[in-house]
């Protein structure tokens, strides 16, 4: 009874393999799938990583572009606003004032609110009395006051309200209506937007 | 067989491994050790570093306009090396058409305003590869030339100032030149408005764009600080007119005008420091030297009898004097052996202290000073401020003479009563009527209101005050100075509505070649004499004609108005305070 009957021990090895060998190809087929699944993801990555260096690529392009288009925008701007302060100047606003016969006031009528007096009378301002100018009007060395014209530049101004649309609310002062000035002053707007509401980049220069 | 395919495989597969470590040994040469420096000299090929300049302050007036700015300008260069004939395509033709020289001189000249032959010899300059064709061009003429596309003329951006109101304040603001500030604000502020540049470092491919996913940074620039003056723009142009007409009319060397705000909390700041001429800083070669930088602390003077004010307002608050104390006032007297005498002759009068004080007399003021001691009177000359240079934070200080005691001669102890015998500046005259009219306190004269961080944030420059006279002192003075406009030396400074106060001051100019050989004529004027709002100072130098001749009252009077309207002080219905002049009933003696 000691020794037992190895091939009772032993299991069968060829029916324990049977079932390993018979699994293998469904393995297979699905590791085709998973290949694929894998080669797909790579394409599919491999596009999206071209497409985002390309769009990137464009876009620095277009960032230069901008970046110029801000650069004559900051300038122009510039050139306005230093128009503006040549012209606040004192010395400007009087001869301006002297320009369109106004003269030097007279000095002005009082009341005492408390008491119901009049504290002092109003006077007449002379007719001759303008002011001197003594003092110079300033050095002007801006660019040059006609060529920086509003109305002249906005006339190749891109349309929407950055252009004309921007100049229509400054004349007509009525903030509402930028849609229908845009339109009416640039009627080729429409097919400059391409159906979208933000004007392309400028690409000619 | 298979040994000799092994042994040919084994020597192939060494060959290859070996091939294989040269060539790795080589990559991890090149890549890894880079001796050459090749990968450091292709990303220093392609960085590109480009400064940021900080933007330069602006100089505000106390209303926030502009008086200093930067505008973005190019100089327009030309490396000679480079330029020549050259073709551009023409649209009409539809061909490449040649472009001369001369006819690139010719369109540059065109859109410079400038001579086509003087551009030509930078254009064809042998001797150099930077050669400028024109400064300081506006961003438009720019643009039109770089629209030419002429080879070998490239622009460079620069920044330049621009000073909207010319000749306005010009010498408080200063100006810049070629290599940095001169004068002025420009220059003692120059610190605050610089800033810090700043600095970005990017690379770029062949085509110049930048490389977007490569190295990038960038270090801000500071912009420099704003600085805020006190001054009133439109109110320092209308001082600058009103004593050029002034300065003028009597044919002056030069003239000033200066206001100074009395108004609580902000006492001592100076609203306009006017001058007969003003250098305009775009153009600062164009006027005299005299008038490149402000009179009212380049120039001193002896004060004249606005020096009184001194010994009186010391009389008074040593006790020694009221306002009602009484005098028999001579034209002529000695004292100590040393004869004075008024301007005109006059019998003698039975006068109060304000009528000495409203008429000017010398004799009178003698007569009160003299009851200090000279250690005493010397003392308040020097608190008030005479004898130290004054300075308001413009980097220029305003002098004033007046020796020490031990060194003065024979005549000084009693000149200096009546304003002779030392210097001050516009402004140390105007500083000593700034504390009587506010309490007796001196609030320092200043300029700089407040320096502005780009953001905003302000750091407001302040002054510490300091009591020089009792508050009483202060009220009786103001009460002596408007006796002057009631019936004393200066009767037109009256403005309807208001109670005016100032006091008269003639005093002879030093000559270049020593001795006198002109006037100095001054008046400093307070309003509403109830609380006194502003002070009006009126300085002509060197006027032509003769002693007794001039009169600024009306000037005062013009600038006086405008400021007090311009500020909105209403007028009132108050009587005058003035002390009577001559004892008893009768007022109206002879002058």
């Amino acid at each position: 009874m000691s020794v037992l009957p190895v091939a009772d021990l032993r299991p069968a090895p060829s029916a324990s393999r049977k079932p390993s060998l018979t699994a293998l190809p469904k393995v297979r087929r699905r590791q085709r799938g998973l290949i694929a699944g894998v080669l797909l993801l790579l394409l599919i990555a491999l596009g999206a990583v071209l497409a985002v260096n390309i769009h990137v690529a464009n876009s620095q392009y277009q960032v230069v572009q901008m970046t110029n288009e801000h650069r004559d925008l900051v300038h122009q701007n510039q050139a306005l606003t230093q128009q503006v302060q040549f012209l606040e100047s004192p010395q400007a606003l009087s001869n301006s004032a002297v320009t369109v016969g106004m003269v030097m006031p007279a000095s002005a009528g009082t009341f005492d609110l408390d008491s119901g007096h009049i504290v002092s009378e109003a006077e007449a301002a002379s007719s001759s009395s303008v002011p001197s100018s003594f003092v110079g009007a300033p050095a002007y060395t801006g660019p040059d006051l006609s060529a920086s014209d509003v109305a002249q530049q906005a006339e190749g101004a891109p349309s929407g309200l950055l252009g004309a649309g921007a100049l229509h609310t400054l004349m007509q002062s009525s903030a509402g209506e930028n849609d229908a000035g845009a339109a009416g002053t640039a009627p080729d707007s429409a097919s400059a937007l391409n159906g979208g509401t933000i004007p392309a980049p400028d690409l000619t220069d | 067989m298979a040994r000799t395919l092994s042994l040919r495989m084994r020597i192939g597969l060494a060959i290859m491994l070996a091939m294989l470590v040269v060539l790795g040994g080589r990559l991890f040469h090149i890549q890894g050790l880079d001796p050459a420096g090749h990968a450091q000299q292709a990303v220093s090929n392609r960085l590109h570093a480009v400064e940021l300049p900080a933007a330069r302050g602006d100089i505000l007036d106390s209303q926030g306009r502009l008086m200093a700015g930067s505008a973005d300008r190019y100089d327009i260069v030309a490396d000679p090396r480079l330029t020549g004939e050259y073709t551009v395509a023409d649209a009409d033709l539809g061909l490449q058409r040649p472009v001369t020289l001369e006819q690139t001189a010719g369109e540059l000249a065109e859109l410079l305003e400038a001579d086509s032959a003087d551009i030509l010899d930078r254009l064809d300059d042998e001797d150099t590869h930077y050669s400028v064709i024109a400064r300081n061009v506006t961003p438009e003429v720019h643009q039109r030339i770089m629209e030419l596309g002429i080879p070998g003329v490239y622009a460079e951006p620069v920044s330049e100032r621009t000073y909207p109101a010319g000749p306005v304040a010009g010498s408080i603001v200063g100006f810049v030149g070629s290599d940095g500030p001169l004068e002025g604000m420009e220059s003692v502020a120059n610190d605050a408005l610089t800033g810090e540049s700043g600095e970005r470092i990017y690379e770029v491919g062949a085509d110049g764009v930048r490389i977007p996913t490569a190295t990038y940074e960038e270090i801000p620039a500071v912009d420099g600080q704003d600085v805020r003056l006190t001054v009133d723009q439109d109110l320092q142009w209308f001082a600058q007119e009103a004593i050029a007409e002034k300065a003028n009319e009597y044919n002056a060397q030069w003239g000033n005008a200066t206001v100074v705000d009395l108004r609580e909390g902000s006492e001592g700041e100076i609203l306009a420091m006017a001058d007969s001429e003003t250098v305009d800083p775009t153009d600062p070669g164009d006027t005299d030297e005299l008038f490149r930088r402000p009179l009212a602390l380049t120039q001193d003077f002896e004060p004249g009898s606005g020096g009184k004010s001194v010994t009186f307002a010391a009389a008074l608050e040593e006790g020694v004097v009221g306002p009602e104390s009484e005098f028999t006032v001579p034209y002529r007297m000695t004292v100590d052996g040393e004869s004075i005498r008024n301007a005109r002759t006059h019998s003698d009068y039975q006068m109060t202290a304000a009528g000495i004080y409203a008429r000017s007399y010398n004799t009178g003021t003698v007569m009160i000073g003299n009851q200090l001691d000279e250690q005493t009177r010397y003392d308040y000359l020097r608190k008030v401020g005479y004898g130290e240079p004054i300075d308001i934070g413009l980097g220029i200080e305003g002098q004033s003479i007046l020796r020490p005691l031990q060194e003065w001669d024979r005549r000084q102890p009693l000149t200096t009563q009546f304003g002779q015998g030392y210097t001050g500046s516009v402004l140390h005259n105007v500083q000593l009527y700034q504390m009587i009219a506010n309490d007796g306190i001196k609030h320092p004269l200043r300029i700089v209101d407040a320096y502005v961080d780009p953001d905003g944030e302000e750091h407001p420059v302040s002054a510490e005050p300091e009591q020089i006279f009792s508050a009483e002192t202060s009220e009786e003075m103001l009460k002596l100075m408007e006796g002057v406009v009631d019936y004393g030396s200066a009767m037109d400074a009256e403005i309807d509505g208001y109670r005016v106060g100032g006091k008269t001051g003639t005093a002879e100019a030093a000559g270049a070649a020593g001795g006198f050989d002109g006037y100095t004529v001054n008046f400093v004027g307070l309003a509403p004499l109830d609380d006194p709002q502003f002070l009006v100072s009126i300085t002509v130098h060197r006027p032509e004609g003769r002693f007794g001749d001039w009169d600024l009252t009306d000037a005062f009077t013009e600038i006086m108005s405008h400021t007090l309207a311009g500020y909105d002080v209403p007028p009132s219905e108050a009587e005058s305070e003035s002390y009577d002049g001559f004892v008893g009933e009768r007022q109206d003696y002879p002058w």
